[in-house]
């Protein structure tokens, strides 16, 4: 039950923050930044300080593409890319094809999650899925433009990134534009163009009037929106899914915007009538507004109270609008804010799916390097641990993305519920005491014994925990319960028996007599912390 | 929008082993008392099913006397008036996918209200289903018409619940999340269920409310702990107590293996009073139905779906007793446009027809027909006649007896009740007539009851008729005298269950739903 009256943040400053930087301010900015921060990561940014950290956040790593790895794929070469690749001319064949396809995506995407480095990149990349919440293509070549399309823009443009979002593959597809003709025209993108992606829908004021745009906007849209398709889906010739411009397709008439819009008209304009619709909907400021909110939801707190309507996203609108909709200015600003490191701001939403599996092995610098088979079908298993959970990446729930992010008043609650909170045990359970997940023989645990080297003093037991709880939980525990771990780990010895038990493993770190207590401890002691309330908060 | 694909088709590998689905359901034949009638609500169970996306009302229940102008609106979706499945009565016909739900209304347990919607329709998916959600048109109501309801109810809720009283969840969305319909002031009222057999045992552990978000997370979250495992335990043991005995479930029909949980939660005696069910894909924009045949594609699959799924409960409840017990109600958040599209698909549109199912539906079509016009017009859709909203407060009024007073608080509008689910409430007000100006008290009866109608001097036929449609009881067969007449009824040798008296007179043919209690 939530409190009755929850303690709001008091500073409602967007300039950068000057306080204390310690390892909790370091470990906030890195839990709301990554998946999953290492002890590691939190000691080096604490000691490199803010700024270096969020300049070294903001890059984003180059990384490769999803490889053949399934023999279902029949054109693609096995640890080649497919990207490139048609599809089988029989429909069983070219299905199954998919299929393998798809599994590699969805295994690249976990794998890039697992490997965010230092960097936002992944975070944004989620963000922006679940702002544009296409689902899949069934031509995965399609899926892959998409994806693609995000990460290059991850940090950049958004009006540059909405354009080509348009007009990209998975896009047209998902939202009809590659049918939206002047024969036939299909207000499906147009409409969610202005109501989810741009200006967002306010208030009803009139009939068909929501605020900020009218109902003439979305069919004035979906005529300017006409005359791009796509060809080349599932196709056996295709090396490629392209967009193309077919003028016959295209409605040449003049376009009539709203009041909303200062009544501007788009003249027939061809293949670039989008953009030059696109520019006109961004002078109205209120975009600026619709994405800054959103940004907050997403990396700060789910509830806009009236402080922040009134300090802090005027003034991430005023970034963006002064930087023309370049969006890494805003989330720079936002990272480094006073506000952000207000301390009844932490902890204030509740782990993802994706989070609370990749802390578990991020935080733990638990990565998998497996043949690419089993590396593979690994990451696939847990893309459907995720999509069990409620978070299948590429599957968003529907066109709007993820309740959490916008379903009033639970929010990121959203995230957990009766069901969910077996399947999270479950999980926790399955990669710290159980078997893990087996595949090919090779066996997926949180690797515990490196996770242990790597903390400040493993010998101790007090500093383990101590550790333990920075990496994992936003705030510190009480006294019984950090009791309660310490018990766990110590299996009811006093202090020095971890530490005799520690050195003796040290000394003979391959022979299991010594190393598989202390590994099981460790295992005893994450299980308890998994299933602890906290560590289901961010 | 395209059909949705994940990646786990062939995902077997590591998930052989993973401990989160059981298929341990167990089918035991198990004596219980088929017929206990209450006549309090204390007992009753609303069943709702969300239908996900926008479902193209035209599509589904076909009004015939607007066909010719159908034509000129969607041809390239409609289907032919020949293979429409007609339900003579008022010019309607149902999508040729639907032949379980033909059934059910020909067997008096599906109804069709017609034209629901809210005005001044808002065509997007996001803030239909919230005003469906919520029950308001107030763009910052956060709670649920149920959630309102329940909260009236019990008020304080979580707080102290589960509790003695009332061990069980008022509500199960059957599936991974919540639903919006039961979001109370302060919690959500309905609890996730996506299989009944799973056991449930969750370490608790409280956690520190410090004032904060984090605070509020750590409540929320302890308390659902500790709750998910009460009435996981009461889940569970309602689950493998329960029974279903349909054989018209299908297993590959993700509705119909919902429906089964609920049925077997149900009869296991499970107290939860609303079950929430969602069947998405319904946004059909494009490819509405196949290239090849009117007959198939995506809206024939759903409406198949929806129709076999439906069938098997009801089937399911009549051979388990408990039709008496069970109704429900299907929505979704927009009908669509009356003009299709070159795509062979439909846009967000308005109104469209609710169907509402059981054995206590009051009548079974509600509103006239739709009226098509003949030139097709921008964006045109189905203008609202019934606002959701009556039709929610009158769920109330006739399935849960809520009083007036406590209805009338949770909407925002002056209510206009529909009589919908009044069938079964004869006893409740034992001298009121029914539609067809028939009294029959006491009624549930049990030796004896009465009709009282009023005659004309014609000759009258009075029979009882079984749920099988047999003629138990042929009371009376003669000429009377004008005016009120009250005919008794002997009625020791019936069993327990739902007759229908019929009153067959050269004009007309009247008839009253009779229970017999035990």
């Amino acid at each position: 039950m939530p409190s009755s009256v929850i303690n709001p943040p008091t500073n409602h400053s967007l300039s950068p923050y000057t306080g204390a930087w310690t390892n909790a301010q370091a470990a906030h900015l890195l839990r709301r930044s990554l998946f999953g921060p290492s002890f590691q990561q939190i000691n080096q940014v604490t000691s490199d300080g803010l700024d270096a950290a969020i300049a070294q956040l903001m890059i984003i790593p180059a990384i490769g593409q999803p490889l053949t790895y399934d023999p279902a794929e029949t054109i693609a070469t096995f640890g080649q890319p497919w990207q490139n690749s048609p599809y089988p001319t029989d429909v069983e064949a070219a299905q199954e094809c998919d299929t393998a396809r798809a599994k590699s995506l969805g295994a690249w995407l976990m794998q890039r999650i697992n490997n965010e480095g230092m960097s936002i990149a992944e975070k944004m990349c989620f963000f922006w899925h679940n702002h544009f919440a296409a689902i899949l293509s069934f031509d995965q070549r399609s899926s892959y433009n998409y994806f693609d399309l995000i990460r290059q823009h991850a940090l950049g443009n958004f009006k540059t990134l909405i354009k080509e979002m348009t007009n990209n593959t998975n896009m047209l597809e998902f939202l009809n534009g590659a049918t939206n003709t002047f024969y036939s025209p299909n207000e499906n993108y147009a409409r969610e163009f202005l109501e989810l992606y741009t200006i967002g829908k306010g208030i009803q004021i009139g009939p068909g009037d929501y605020s900020n745009y009218t109902e003439e906007d979305v069919a004035a849209g979906a005529k300017i929106f006409t005359g791009y398709t796509v060809e080349g889906l599932r196709s056996s010739t295709y090396t490629s899914v392209n967009t193309i411009y077919v003028p016959l397709y295209h409605d040449n008439s003049t376009k009539q915007l709203s009041y909303h819009f200062n009544s501007e008209v788009i003249a027939s304009a061809g293949p670039v009538e989008y953009s030059n619709y696109i520019d006109v909907v961004f002078q109205q400021n209120e975009v600026a507004y619709f994405i800054s909110r959103k940004l907050y939801r997403f990396f700060v707190n789910h509830e806009l109270t009236e402080e922040v309507e009134q300090n802090i996203i005027p003034a991430m609108a005023a970034i963006m609008i002064a930087n023309d909709y370049e969006i890494q200015p805003v989330v720079e600003a936002l990272l480094k804010s006073q506000h952000f490191y207000d301390a009844n701001l932490i902890g204030s939403a509740i782990r993802s799916p994706l989070e609370m599996l990749f802390s578990m092995f991020n935080c733990t610098g638990t990565t998998i390097n497996f043949d690419l088979a089993t590396t593979s079908d690994m990451y696939i298993s847990l893309y459907y641990l995720g999509d069990t959970m409620g978070q299948g990446y590429g599957t968003p729930p529907s066109v709007s993305g993820w309740p959490a992010y916008y379903q009033a008043p639970n929010f990121t609650k959203l995230w957990v519920n009766g069901t969910h909170l077996k399947n999270r045990t479950w999980l926790a359970y399955y990669f710290t005491l159980a078997t893990g997940l087996d595949v090919n023989g090779e066996i997926l645990k949180i690797q515990t014994i490196p996770f242990l080297n790597g903390l400040s003093n493993p010998a101790n037991a007090n500093n383990v925990i101590d550790d333990i709880i920075r990496v994992f939980l936003p705030k510190p525990i009480s006294a019984a319960q950090r009791q309660i771990l310490k018990f766990i780990l110590l299996g009811g010895q006093p202090d020095f028996e971890w530490t005799i038990q520690y050195n003796e493993y040290l000394a003979a770190p391959t022979d299991p007599t010594y190393y598989l207590p202390i590994q099981q401890k460790v295992e005893l002691t994450l299980f308890q912390l998994f299933q602890m309330p906290e560590y289901h908060t961010v | 929008m395209i059909k949705r694909r994940t990646f786990v088709k062939n995902v077997g590998i590591a998930v052989a082993g993973m401990p989160i689905v059981l298929n341990n359901i167990k089918y035991q034949p198990i004596q219980k008392k088929l017929f206990n009638y209450n006549k309090s609500a204390e007992d009753r169970v609303l069943v709702i099913v969300r239908l996900n996306g926008g479902n193209d009302g035209l599509n589904t229940v076909i009004p015939l006397d607007q066909y010719d102008n159908l034509v000129i609106q969607r041809q390239n979706i409609l289907i032919p008036e020949n293979q429409l499945l007609d339900l003579n009565q008022n010019n309607l016909a149902l999508h040729p996918s639907m032949t379980g739900m033909k059934n059910m209304f020909e067997g008096g347990q599906l109804g069709i209200i017609q034209n629901v919607g809210y005005p001044d329709q808002n065509r997007s998916h996001f803030r239909s289903m919230d005003i469906w959600s919520t029950g308001k048109m107030d763009p910052f109501e956060h709670s649920g018409w149920l959630g309102r309801h329940f909260d009236e109810k019990y008020p304080g809720y979580p707080d102290d619940y589960p509790n003695e009283d009332y061990p069980d969840p008022f509500a199960i969305s059957m599936g991974y999340s919540v639903s919006e319909t039961c979001q109370g002031l302060l919690s959500n009222f309905s609890h996730a269920v996506s299989n009944p057999f799973d056991a449930y045992n969750l370490t608790e552990n409280q956690g520190l409310d410090d004032g904060t978000y984090f605070g509020s997370h750590m409540a929320y979250l302890s308390n659902l702990i500790m709750q998910s495992n009460a009435y996981g335990s009461q889940i569970n043991a309602a689950a493998n107590a329960g029974n279903t005995l349909s054989s018209l479930y299908d297993a590959n029909n993700p509705i119909a293996v919902q429906l089964r949980y609920v049925a077997q939660m149900i009869s296991g005696g499970l107290k939860t009073k609303v079950y929430i069910l969602n069947l998405d894909g319904f946004d059909t924009h494009n490819a509405q139905v196949s290239s090849t045949s009117v007959l198939t594609g995506r809206h024939a699959d759903l409406m198949k779906t929806l129709s076999d799924a439906l069938a098997a409960f009801q089937d399911d409840l009549n051979l388990l007793g408990l039709s008496h017990r069970v109704a429900g109600f299907t929505f979704s958040e927009f009908g669509r446009q009356v003009a299709s599209n070159a795509s062979r698909g439909t846009d967000h549109g308005d109104a469209a027809p609710m169907f509402l199912f059981g054995e206590c539906i009051s009548s079974q079509i509600i509103g006239p027909n739709p009226v098509i016009s003949d030139t097709i017009q921008n964006q045109e859709a189905v203008p609202m006649q019934i606002d959701f909203r009556d039709v929610y407060a009158s769920l109330l009024k006739d399935w849960f007896l809520v009083p007036e007073s406590d209805i009338e608080p949770l909407f925002e509008h002056t209510v206009q009740y529909i009589n919908l689910l009044g069938a079964c409430n004869l006893g409740v007000d034992d001298l009121a007539k029914n539609k067809d100006g028939l009294t029959l008290f006491p009624n549930p009866a049990t030796d004896r009851t009465n009709l009282r109608f009023e005659a004309d001097g014609d000759s009258y036929t009075l029979q009882v008729i079984d749920m099988n449609g047999r003629t138990v009881l042929e009371p009376f067969s003669g000429r009377t005298l004008s005016g009120e007449q009250t005919i008794p009824l002997e009625t020791y040798d019936l069993k327990a269950g739902f007759y229908t008296v019929r009153l067959y007179s050269r004009k007309a043919v009247k008839a009253v739903k009779l229970i017999i209690a035990d």
